[in-house]
């Protein structure tokens, strides 16, 4: 085996490190630890000319591991790793020591404590940094063929985005026609210009039909999706009853929404005239509205209750639809009886007009809807208008109900094959609410328009466009890559229990007919949760394996154990906030040794327990404030198993209440230094 | 001709839309007007429905493309004249110059504790936030490096006790100044990244397309019913959010202006500002305030169960998905709504309190109240910006100054000038997530262009 020679360069960041602590001091403490070949100090570490003199160093003195302790690998580890592979080295051989933002500013008083931790931690960096592995970014094929589900507007207006850049389309609509909901609207508005509904999903059909890159499934529906992105085996259930064998790179969903009929509400289906707002789009689309002269709306039908929120759409669908009706008859009266206008921008100009062409608004209560009920002549609407204070008696010849909507019947099926999730009102779930809209935690797969929430036309289309693009980037490129990160299996010691691929929040691990687990590595996003939740530890991540973050625990618990906490901190809010406890130059007691994971799902008892056996004096789990995590719910993870560690180290006989755990936003520096006085104080350090 | 694409904005649809065209292989030219990417959203504690930490998650996409081998990110940095040619455009835009050296600035802030002004930071308006003529945009701020006040330079605050003192020399014309204490520092450790000297830098960019994300900001509160500038403890909803920000200025501490007290009972008002004409407000829904106000009084509750929250409000927006949850859980953490809104507020001199008089839409009564702190949340209208921009682009704004569309339904956004697209802000009142698909939709269109 090839000689470990590790080199270990320290920076002075001018004097923010080297005025607080003793980098000569720390850089002779260095030479003499195991396997340091080399070790020198930097005044400014990230300038191009000591960048050239540390690739000089790594290749003249044969250096294999490199060590650097400087600022926070937040911000600067992407500029080290481009350094140690320009050297010569592999970028995964680098290990980052933070002691600017850990160390010089947050202890700037201590001079002496901290050129203790500065070494600290740099003897814990060597003896990861002795442990680690190379790692290389695993690409994975893709090629250019994707699967749109559903035709309607969001379908549509994807597929012809794919189509345009000349990748194979196919376009599975469960319908006879192209069209979905569009093909039961009367017009569309937007910003007060009416267009025909008709004539917008003509000319998107038209378009998608006539495409040389589309093909088209009518009257078909998915049977069974196996495989991953780039290689997804699709059998589908045609329209002809011949079943059709796909090889797909990418999947977008657009399966769109339907309206949830209002059964037995306000005498729906006890009177052909007590109809939905589709229905009645019908009428005015036939123009077929004939003695209905006086109609009433009723708004947040089924909606802004215990089971579901504002339908998004129905404000805006009366006011176009009681402006259609008026546009058709002349004398006709139009009631909206509404709860709160959710008209925006334009719309409320919209609304001005609706007013002054005499279309009656009146708002009834929260938690008192209007009645509805059958008389001889007609049906006849109750109501109470706050704004006026008093009660109303309107007759109507037809009660149109606005109602909310939901996920197609598709869903349930499709949302098994994909491996995605969906809510109640079967709707999917996006990969990230905020800044992950159009995709699914799982690569390879998009998701647009209403098969997400409740949208107008021209925002589905913007979302079918917007899928398109997320799904056209690994077809463009011919692949995927993931960082070198990532988890592999022992297959010796695995006893195929199969957890590790449940637990998997990428559905990243697949598993044969035996169970036999398999890491897709490409597909894998490195968090670690499978690793630290295996029963038989046979699951390792590259570059934090455990080996290499026990001998982290060891070496910072080699002296003075019992003055020190061992923290594990997750590289995305705890560790920012760590690191804005440093910019804000919080001062804070010195004891903790930090030591990085991705995510704190990745923090196994084992490495709990080995700190506690070490002789720590506190152990602190770190990670995102809920309900952030950039591994979906890593968090979650890690909350509920430090309770099973607790619960483990009594029963060893430990002290359970020495483990801390706090979620702690990037921002929140002050809660990171306040927990450490905290800690400090509790554990009566 | 190069098949490069510029994105206009560096807020989080500028970011969005400039990593999907890096990712798809071409290059981007990502441009801001801030010495900062990140706009707004930077801004921000927490974002609604889900109160993730907002610099949370966007400050690694901002590492990401700061990153990122196709992406330039050039920020103070302004669009002068745009060319339309046969299969492009051709680009001149000016870099207003930091007075510092980019590529030496490790941002280690030693000008900023040497820096002897502290002038009041924009960004915290009321609440007090103060920031050095020499200083950093946010701690996260990327490029990580600190911008000189030009007033500075030019020796407009010398009456605020600027270093450079009675200095008659241009600073152009010195190489080596002897005088500003930021230089000083930056020279004690061992760099020269303050080059007050610097000028402006013009730079000319060939693209094959351009993306307008320039965002929104939000409204100014107008001076007539609930008067902002007479009362100091009515503040906008922006302020709020940098008071409840652990990284703001009273480091999370929810606090009123006038005496720094712990605010116990707190009002917000919507619609603030609403209907009350071009100037002074904006003449319509701005659809994202009644989250923001969710979220604010969730986070208030948190910080403190004890404080009151009330919200003044008249038509609810819960637009989006998972919004009706979070009006629920604001409602069951204590939140009070109350249909109606506030149309005077006096205030009383001794305690500094505030008497709103409002109208309850659910009995038709008067009534009044009194609280200790009152947020406006006041909407949010065009950047100032836009104006400009338009012309230079050569792009037609709607009425209301915002960016438009020139066929919304049929061609979503695009714009009267071919391989001229829009997203997020630039486009109308909007929320992050949607500001992240229309990205993703516009960096397709700007591909496909």
């Amino acid at each position: 085996m090839e000689e470990v020679r590790v080199g270990v360069f320290v920076c002075d960041c001018g004097s923010n490190i080297a005025g607080v602590v003793d980098v000569p001091d720390v850089v002779k403490y260095a030479n003499t630890l195991d396997h340091v070949v080399v070790a020198d100090e930097g005044k400014w570490s990230c300038s191009v000319d000591y960048l050239n003199k540390l690739k000089d160093i790594i290749r003249e003195k044969e250096v294999n591991r490199v060590v650097v302790a400087s600022c926070t690998p937040r911000t600067h580890e992407p500029l080290f790793k481009r350094a140690t592979r320009d050297a010569g080295v592999n970028p995964y051989l680098l290990e980052f020591v933070s002691i600017r933002e850990q160390v010089s500013w947050v202890h700037m008083k201590e001079p002496e404590i901290a050129t203790q931790k500065a070494k600290d931690l740099i003897k814990m960096g060597v003896a990861k940094a002795v442990l680690l592995e190379e790692g290389h970014e695993i690409k994975l094929p893709v090629k250019t063929d994707c699967m749109i589900i559903g035709g309607g507007a969001a379908g549509m207006s994807a597929a012809l985005q794919v189509a345009s850049q000349e990748f194979n389309t196919y376009l599975v609509e469960k319908e006879p026609e192209l069209g979905g909901l569009l093909n039961d609207l009367c017009f569309l508005s937007y910003d007060g210009h009416n267009i025909p509904a008709g004539r917008i999903a003509g000319s998107l059909v038209e378009r998608v039909e006539a495409h040389p890159h589309i093909t088209i499934f009518k009257g078909t529906r998915i049977q069974s999706v196996e495989g991953y992105i780039g290689n997804y085996k699709v059998v589908l259930n045609t329209g002809n009853g011949e079943p059709g064998n796909l090889d797909i790179s990418t999947i977008i969903v657009a399966t769109g929404m339907q309206e949830i009929k209002p059964e037995g509400q306000f005498e729906y289906g006890n009177h052909p005239q007590v109809v939905t707002q589709l229905e009645f789009e019908k009428l005015l689309k036939d123009k077929a509205l004939g003695a209905n002269k006086h109609v009433v709306m009723i708004n947040c039908v089924n909606s802004k209750n215990d089971v579901r929120g504002c339908c998004n759409l129905g404000c805006h669908v009366s006011v176009k639809n009681a402006l259609a009706v008026r546009k058709l008859q002349k004398d006709a009266s139009v009631h909206i009886l509404y709860r709160d206008l959710s008209m925006i921008r334009e719309e409320g100009r919209y609304l001005e007009k609706a007013k002054k062409l005499g279309i009656k608004f009146l708002r009834f209560p929260d938690d008192q809807y209007p009645r509805v009920s059958i008389e001889d002549d007609g049906l006849s609407v109750k109501t109470r208008d706050i704004l006026l204070g008093r009660d109303f008696t309107l007759s109507a010849d037809i009660v149109v109900l606005t109602t909310a909507f939901m996920g197609s019947d598709t869903v349930d099926e499709i949302k098994g094959q994909l491996k995605v999730s969906a809510n109640t009102d079967k709707y999917f779930q996006e990969a990230h609410v905020k800044l992950g809209p159009l995709e699914f935690p799982a690569d390879g797969i998009a998701l647009s328009g209403c098969a997400k929430s409740p949208l107008f036309f021209k925002e589905a289309s913007e979302e079918g466009i917007g899928a398109a693009m997320r799904a056209s980037i690994p077809m463009k490129n011919g692949f995927i890559e993931a960082e070198g990160i990532v988890a592999y299996i022992d297959d010796a010691e695995c006893n195929q229990c199969g957890l590790c691929a449940k637990r998997c929040p990428f559905n990243a691990i697949v598993t044969d007919e035996e169970k036999h687990p398999e890491v897709i590595q490409a597909l894998c996003k490195g968090c670690g949760l499978c690793s630290a939740d295996c029963p038989q530890e046979c699951i390792q991540i590259i570059h934090y394996s455990d080996d290499q973050v026990l001998a982290q625990v060891d070496a910072a618990l080699e002296e003075n154990a019992e003055k020190k906490i061992i923290g594990f901190v997750c590289h995305w809010c705890a560790l920012g906030g760590v690191d804005m406890a440093g910019v804000s130059r919080l001062q804070y007691p010195a004891n903790a040794r930090l030591i990085r994971v991705m995510c704190s799902a990745r923090v196994s008892i084992r490495m709990i327990q080995r700190a506690y056996e070490k002789g720590a004096a506190g152990v602190l789990v770190a990670g995102c404030e809920f309900p952030t995590c950039h591994y979906i719910t890593g968090n979650y993870e890690a909350e509920k198993r430090v309770k099973r560690a607790k619960r483990k180290l009594a029963k060893q006989g430990f002290d359970p209440e020495k483990l801390w755990i706090t979620w702690c936003s990037a921002a929140d520096g002050p809660k990171f230094a306040n927990t450490m006085r905290d800690m400090i104080k509790e554990l009566d350090l | 001709m190069s098949d490069a694409i510029l994105v206009v904005g560096g807020g989080i649809a500028g970011i969005n839309c400039a990593m999907n065209v890096a990712e798809y292989g071409r290059k981007v030219y990502l441009i801001d007007d801030t010495p900062s990417i990140g706009g707004m959203m930077a801004r921000l504690d927490k974002t609604f429905p889900t109160n993730d930490c907002s610099i949370c998650i966007e400050a690694p996409q901002m590492f990401d493309v700061d990153n990122h081998e196709n992406i330039e990110i050039l920020t103070n940095t302004e669009l002068k004249k745009v060319k339309k040619t046969k299969d492009g455009f051709v680009v001149r835009l000016v870099s207003k110059a930091k007075y510092v050296d980019e590529e030496a600035c490790t941002g280690c802030g030693a000008c900023v504790e040497a820096c002897p002004v502290s002038i009041p930071d924009e960004m915290d308006g009321k609440i007090g936030g103060t920031r050095k003529l020499v200083s950093m945009a946010f701690p996260q701020a990327v490029p990580n490096v600190v911008t000189v006040d030009p007033r500075c330079r030019y020796g407009e605050m010398q009456a605020e006790g600027a270093c450079i003192g009675g200095c008659a020399v241009d600073c152009s014309q010195c190489r080596e100044c002897p005088i500003a204490l930021c230089v000083k520092a930056c020279e004690k450790e061992g760099k020269k990244a303050i080059e007050l000297w610097q000028a402006n830098k013009n730079k000319k960019l060939e693209v094959k397309s351009i993306v307008v994300a320039t965002g929104l900001r939000d409204a100014p509160p107008g001076g007539d019913l609930i008067d902002y500038h007479a009362y100091d403890n009515v503040i906008t909803n922006m302020e709020f959010e940098r008071l409840m920000n652990a990284g703001g200025p009273t480091a999370g501490h929810i606090i009123r202006p006038s005496d720094q007290k712990h605010a116990e009972n707190i009002a917000w008002i919507q619609c603030a500002g609403r209907g009350l004409g071009k100037e002074k407000g904006t003449p319509y829904c701005s659809k994202i305030c009644c989250m923001i106000s969710a979220k604010q009084t969730i986070i208030t509750k948190e910080h403190d169960a004890s404080v009151a929250a009330t919200i003044f409000y008249n038509d609810l927006k819960a637009y989006g998905k998972g919004f009706w949850g979070f009006y629920t859980k604001a409602n069951e953490n204590g939140v009070r709504y109350v249909k109606g809104r506030p149309y005077t507020v006096t205030e009383n001199p001794d305690t500094r309190d505030l008497t709103l008089r409002y109208e309850s839409l659910d009995s038709g009564d008067i009534k009044s109240e009194t609280f200790d702190l009152v947020v406006l949340a006041t909407g949010v209208i065009p950047n100032n910006r836009n104006e400009k921009l338009a012309k230079i682009l050569g792009l037609d704004l709607d009425h209301l100054g915002w960016f438009k569309e020139k066929d919304p339904m049929m061609a979503p956004l695009k714009t009267n000038v071919d391989g001229i697209y829009l997203c997020g802000g630039s486009t109308g009142p909007i929320d992050i997530a949607e500001s992240v698909a229309q990205a993703c939709a516009a960096s397709m269109r700007a591909i496909l262009a």
